[in-house]
């Protein structure tokens, strides 16, 4: 397993619902997790919202956190990267995953 | 169309919720009314015939019944509680529910919406309190939004992973006025209960299989939730492979299965656990690789490469890094994988089980459940239970020594037959469980193993089994201790016991004033008799018995040892050489 802390983002597309950003911060907390930053704001896709966090942690603590708040049931897709990653991937990512779960 | 509804087509959202209920196949809540939930408890005086409302003596036991129903049913049990004390008194049934995967729907009055913030009468904040521990939870605040909550309620609850839902039910909503037209839930643009399954790694599990000279396979809750007890017959039995469970998956292979080696874990069998440290393909299938079964994480199969098939992809590498993980159903991915394996001579690995259970019988089981002097076992109590029931009793237990020794002891010939609080570990749980599972499957003898501590956490739902009729038999195992807690004194605490003797009430005292048959056995020439008593008819019974007060549960690995090292009494430890 890898050991190094590094500064990631995760970003975390969820529909419109109340409470949700508790649902999800709590998932940071709950591993002891500081989170640096949080930005929520709406999405380029219509009724989803953008949760955008900085924490400081490991590869494998970071992994587990996304596939933790993936499975919260209003949470379409959550991603993560070393912070200065390169971001605009998920734009195409979000766009098939909306084309491919429509009814 | 929706403009053309007249008044006699518009119900009540009180209404409307039981009649989703009723479109959701339910017929049975259990429940306590109070203040924000009267709406709906008066509409159900309307649906009496339709739906079937055991009224509990606390919160705790609804939500602890419902678990025990859909546990012992496969469908989701329903809890109807008021607002603020009758929700958080469910709360602990939730966690409980969320963390072994038990469909669970909640419904818990709340003020009207106007009031929502003002610290009203009974208002608790129900979404915040169980969002860590929900599957799903929903504050419904119109009456337009119940169908549609409550079947995507009974879609999350039931389907993938299962788990507890809470609505939270405003007064508004409830007096609130609507049409109905039922729909149920089959999609979530958000939600995947059933991964597609990736081909390659199904072949790459089936190379690894084939490629194994001594694999071992684990198997926990998973596969009786995914009803695959069949499809795991079948892979085990073409490759050849041996075979044990978790504490949830007990009763998912029948009693006799010749590959099935017995459980794993803290207080599991030595064969298994030994196994776990020997086999170089370790196959862990439904299962979630808590530290009860693992012991120290560090070592746990060091030596073997690990595949995981579960629904549920956080669960991989969550604990034990695996070489591959299998996204998946249990009942579509295992068949994919059977039909790739090769039926294989395997390395003869026959004599480590052979050695080991020939060890833990000498040495643990016999004494256990054969003493021949002194006051009645524990285990012994367990053992007569499952013979005289033929192997056919749905066993609950409460947790503990009680619970440590239902699992070993008890024997089983059909699924779905033990259900205990495995994850939260939450005494209280066995009698309320035990109502609700013989509410669910009133053709089955269920049959409660409780301690003295664990049954005085609910007492009270006696008074159920009296208004209900329950037709549960108790079987109260005595030792006058918190045992379990006892015990970790005795071996971990310098025999300091710290608040663990207990004084007990006379129960047969308890027993009348309830108006439950009773008998109480301290001598072990009466047990088998008591227990034939016991199962003799189909009413409420409470067996109490005396047993050992200082008795222990072994074999026990201790908590952060390797699943190697395991002590057969006080003073020895697990040694191949004997
Ligand atoms: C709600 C709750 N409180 C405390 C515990 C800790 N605990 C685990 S086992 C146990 C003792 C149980 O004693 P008893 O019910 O008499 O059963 P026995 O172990 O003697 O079979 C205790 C206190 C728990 N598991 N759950």
């Amino acid at each position: 397993m890898e050991n190094n802390e590094h500064l990631f983002v995760v970003s975390v597309y969820s529909e419109n619902q109340v409470g949700l950003l508790g649902a999800i911060a709590n998932a940071f907390t709950r591993r002891s997790l500081n989170i640096e930053t949080l930005n929520v704001e709406p999405s380029e896709f219509e009724g989803v919202h953008r949760f955008t966090f900085k924490t400081r942690t490991t590869l494998d603590k970071v992994e587990s956190i996304v596939k933790h708040i993936e499975k919260k049931v209003d949470v379409l897709k959550a991603f993560y990267y070393v912070d200065n990653e390169y971001l605009v991937k998920e734009h195409d990512i979000l766009a098939s995953y909306i084309d491919k779960h429509k009814r | 169309m929706a403009d053309q509804i007249t008044d006699e087509q518009m119900f009540s959202g009180s209404e409307i919720l039981l009649k989703s209920l009723i479109a959701e196949g339910v017929d049975t809540i259990f429940g306590y009314p109070g203040g924000q939930i009267m709406p709906t408890y008066d509409k159900l005086y309307d649906y009496q015939k339709e739906l079937r409302h055991i009224l509990v003596r606390h919160e705790q036991g609804a939500i602890h019944a419902a678990q025990g129903y859909a546990r012992a049913k496969g469908i989701p049990g329903v809890v109807t509680v008021t607002s603020g004390p009758g929700a958080t008194n469910v709360i602990t049934g939730v966690a409980d529910a969320m963390i072994d995967s038990t469909p669970v729907v909640v419904i818990a009055g709340q003020v009207a919406t106007h009031l929502l913030g003002t610290d009203a009468f009974q208002e608790t904040d129900v979404i915040g309190l169980t969002t860590p521990i929900t599957k799903w939870s929903y504050q419904i605040r119109r009456v337009e939004d119940i169908q549609w909550a409550v079947a995507r309620a009974f879609y999350i609850a039931s389907t993938g992973r299962p788990g507890p839902v809470v609505l939270d039910f405003t007064a508004t909503a409830q007096k609130g006025k609507a049409a109905f037209n039922y729909e149920k839930c089959n999609f979530i643009r958000s939600y995947h209960p059933y991964p597609e399954i990736e081909e390659k790694a199904v072949r790459k599990a089936a190379k690894m299989i084939n490629e194994a000279k001594k694999p071992f396979l684990v198997f926990g809750q998973g596969i009786i939730l995914s009803g695959a007890e069949k499809e795991l017959q079948a892979l085990v039995e073409k490759g050849e492979i041996p075979c044990a469970s978790t504490l949830l998956g007990l009763s998912a292979l029948p009693d006799g299965f010749p590959l099935y080696k017995g459980m794993v874990g803290m207080h599991g069998n030595i064969a298994p656990n030994v196994m776990t440290q020997e086999c170089d393909l370790l196959i862990a299938v439904g299962m979630r690789f808590d530290d009860r079964v693992t012991g120290n994480t560090a070592t746990y199969a060091i030596q073997a490469r690990k595949i995981h098939i579960d629904i549920d992809e956080s669960e991989f590498n969550k604990v034990i890094p695996v070489d591959l993980g299998v996204l998946g159903d249990a009942k579509a991915v295992l068949p994919m994988i059977t039909e790739l394996i090769e039926k294989k001579p395997r390395e003869d690995w026959g004599l480590t089980s052979t050695i080991c259970d020939a060890v833990e019988k000498h040495r643990v089981i016999d004494p256990e459940i054969h003493p021949e002097s002194g006051e009645i076992h524990m285990g012994e109590v367990v053992d007569t239970l499952a013979e005289v029931s033929g192997k056919n009793a749905l066993i609950v237990t409460d947790v503990g020594q009680n619970q440590m020794l239902g699992a070993r002891y008890s024997r089983f010939n059909q699924t779905r037959s033990m259900i205990t609080s495995g994850g939260l570990g939450t005494m209280g749980f066995g009698l309320p469980a035990a109502i609700g599972a013989k509410v669910g499957r009133p053709d089955r003898q269920v049959c409660c193993l409780v301690g003295d501590g664990g049954i005085q956490m609910v007492i009270q739902e006696l008074g159920t089994i009296m208004q209900e009729r329950t037709g549960v038999k108790i079987v109260l195992l005595n030792n006058n201790w918190l045992g379990n807690v006892r015990m970790w004194q005795e071996l971990f605490y310098d025999q300091r016991y710290s608040s663990t003797r207990m004084i007990n009430p006379d129960y047969s005292q308890i027993a009348s004033a309830y108006g439950i048959r009773y008998r109480m056995v301290d001598k072990r020439e009466e047990l088998r008799e008591a227990v034939e008593e016991m199962l003799s008819d189909d009413m409420p019974y409470i067996l109490e018995t005396h047993v050992l007060e200082e008795g222990m549960v072994f074999p026990m690995i201790p908590p952060g040892k390797n699943v190697n090292e395991i002590m057969l009494n006080n003073d020895d430890w697990f040694d191949y050489g004997e």
